[in-house]
């Protein structure tokens, strides 16, 4: 296969991996720039020398168009760092083609995993980052990374820009419904964590997909999920067929379509979210991820 | 927090009484060979052992009345053997959540990856493990039973170990090899090596193998139904290269009945689940492995 694949094996896959769609830049401030490809999103920041780019897209056509959004956007920039939010390959998959000698910043827990993954194309974290909080100055710029606790994925790192007032954390809350089946989310302390964000002052908030939000829409986005969460209990006093999608989607409408039913996609998505979420009681929670105090489970096995 | 209900509660933090963790469930049971015998309540399946003293009760089924309703059982089968072991399949509280009700005095063996997890998550009514055991294969001669226990290498869940019968020619594995398109979307699944960690167990000597859930498996559907999770891998990044949104449950639907209907239509819950399965797998591409269980390489080679 000519292009890096991540973990595709099929040879038809070559077209979908190339493929460039258009990019939308839109600028936040006069460093800080937002781009999406109408369904994922991310952030670049333009340092003093260079370009500091947040995560690669998911394809290696996306990180090229990616690439080419970030030079017209700050010409004659090259882009010298990558930071990545967290492990997905959708997110952070493809470094090898955005920036192939760029340095690359993540948290521990998210080297780790890439490691052992050994994804064609995703490039393995050159400077790794432990803790709940870090402060880097890269080119000029001034980066707190923060990584409250498993939220999605691993070794998630959000970041917030105190000057610009804006947080960006990937695939944690979107300004919609359109959740689909929460892969890879860790539930037990997710509201915890994300609330955490809220003790810091920001009013522009940037997710991982979809479109950009306020403080209010991060806040009501941590809501409709808790929201879910008691609805999937609820279920169980109920006595709700939990196995069965519609059902559980007509249930979570019927509790939650007052409060939340003019959130994009509601009606679309709810059903899907409340199959994972109701799981999360029926089992337990997957890993020491989901447990009170979290820790990884057999994180000791690979070294960096 | 302070809870209210009146059984033991799990990890649920909702106030008030939870009617479903006390409700009695009838528990069917039959004998399967020698001295093994299975229980279910319906969807879920677990095994029992008479030993010559007392009982050996695999699991606990995932509420306090379905645990007071299969030590109900076995004391109806062996109204003189109380139950003194339990062995926990693997950690998540459906199946093993419920020791505090089932047989609260018993020894518990547990893989140690499995009690990390229960240790961790404290769940009200989920009993941590007295003996566990590390590594791939444990033999264990208990008041005249002998069974092995097998860790093949992560599948589903944390720890999930096997009971091998050996004299018996029988197999239990919860939550990796049910009939038909038997699983939602795969939750807790390590997909990276799932399959290629199930197929060592075609080494051993076994011809009859007792899921987790429904009904009893000949080794050669065993076989048939890993093919298609096999399949499904092709399936799942297939659908990703047709641009199927992964999250768009009518689209998803249309997706398996046209392309997996034709082979595997007639599969128990296919209308249920294949979209849901299809969307896992999709996500295993999209994403990568889930975590450093999704992504380790276990060893392969034949137990």
């Amino acid at each position: 296969m000519a292009e890096n694949s991540g973990l595709f094996t099929l040879d038809s896959a070559q077209a979908y991996l190339s493929a460039e769609p258009e990019m939308t830049v839109e600028s936040l401030s006069g460093r800080l720039h937002t781009v999406s490809d109408g369904t994922v999103r991310t952030i670049f920041v333009e340092g003093d020398s260079s370009v500091i780019a947040f995560d690669t897209f998911g394809t290696p056509g996306r990180a090229r168009a990616y690439r080419n959004a970030i030079a017209a956007t700050v010409p004659d920039k090259p882009i010298a760092s990558i930071v990545y939010s967290h492990d997905h390959l959708d997110h952070a998959g493809f470094a090898l083609d955005l920036a192939p000698g760029a340095q690359v910043i993540a948290d521990e827990l998210c080297a780790r995993v890439i490691k052992l993954r050994g994804a064609r194309g995703q490039a393995q974290p050159t400077r790794v980052i432990r803790g709940p909080e870090n402060t880097l100055t890269v080119d000029g710029v001034d980066l707190v990374l923060l990584n409250p606790g498993p939220t999605h994925g691993s070794g998630n790192l959000a970041a917030w820009f105190a000057p610009e007032k804006v947080l960006f954390s990937s695939d944690t809350i979107i300004a919609s419904a359109k959740y689909g089946f929460m892969p890879d989310y860790h539930f037990r302390n997710l509201i915890t964590y994300l609330r955490d964000f809220l003790a810091l002052e920001w009013d522009r908030f940037v997710p991982g997909r979809y479109e950009l939000t306020d403080r209010a829409g991060f806040e009501r986005g941590i809501e409709f999920i808790e929201a879910v969460m008691t609805a999937c209990q609820q279920a169980f006093v109920n006595f709700v067929p939990i196995w069965a999608y519609e059902p559980m989607k007509a249930f979570c409408i019927e509790q939650l379509a007052d409060r939340f039913g003019d959130l994009e996609g509601f009606e679309d998505h709810v059903g899907q979210m409340a199959i994972r979420i109701v799981h999360h009681y029926l089992m337990g929670g997957w890993g020491l991820e989901d447990a009170e105090t979290p820790g990884v489970l057999l994180a000791g096995l690979v070294t960096l | 927090m302070e809870h209210s209900c009146r059984e033991h509660y799990g990890i649920f933090t909702i106030a008030g009484d939870l009617p479903i963790q006390g409700a009695y469930r009838d528990i069917c049971y039959q004998p399967v060979r020698d001295n093994i015998w299975t229980a279910s309540e319906g969807i879920y399946r677990t095994i029992f052992l008479e030993g010559k003293t007392g009982c050996i009760a695999f699991d606990t089924f995932g509420t306090p009345g379905t645990a007071r309703a299969y030590q109900a059982a076995i004391g109806r089968v062996f109204p003189t053997k109380p139950i003194h072991t339990i062995v926990y399949s693997h950690d998540h509280l459906d199946h093993t959540g419920y020791a505090a009700d089932l047989a609260p005095e018993a020894k518990i063996i547990a893989h140690d990856y499995a009690n990390r997890v229960i240790l961790g998550r404290k769940s009200d009514g989920q009993l941590a493990a007295s003996e566990t055991f590390a590594g791939e294969r444990t033999s264990h001669e208990i008041d005249g039973c002998y069974f092995e226990l097998i860790y093949p290498g992560p599948t589903h869940g944390d720890g999930n170990t096997a009971a091998y019968f050996p004299h018996s020619k029988t197999l239990f594995m919860v939550d990796t090899v049910a009939d038909g398109v038997g699983y939602t979307t795969l939750m807790d699944w390590h997909l990276t090596h799932y399959v290629p960690v199930m197929e060592r167990f075609l080494a051993l000597d076994w011809d009859l193998f007792v899921p987790g859930h429904f009904w009893l498996l000949t080794r050669a559907r065993f076989i048939e139904i890993l093919n298609y999770w096999k399949r499904l891998f092709d399936f799942g990044q297939q659908a990703v290269i047709d641009g199927l949104d992964p999250h768009n449950w009518a689209d998803l639907n249309r997706y398996t009945d046209e392309k997996l209907g034709p082979l595997y239509g007639r599969e128990f819950r296919f209308q249920e689940y294949a979209a849901m399965n299809l969307s896992r797998y999709m996500q295993h591409y999209l994403t990568g492995g889930w975590g450093i269980e999704g992504n380790l390489s276990p060893r392969l080679g034949p137990l």
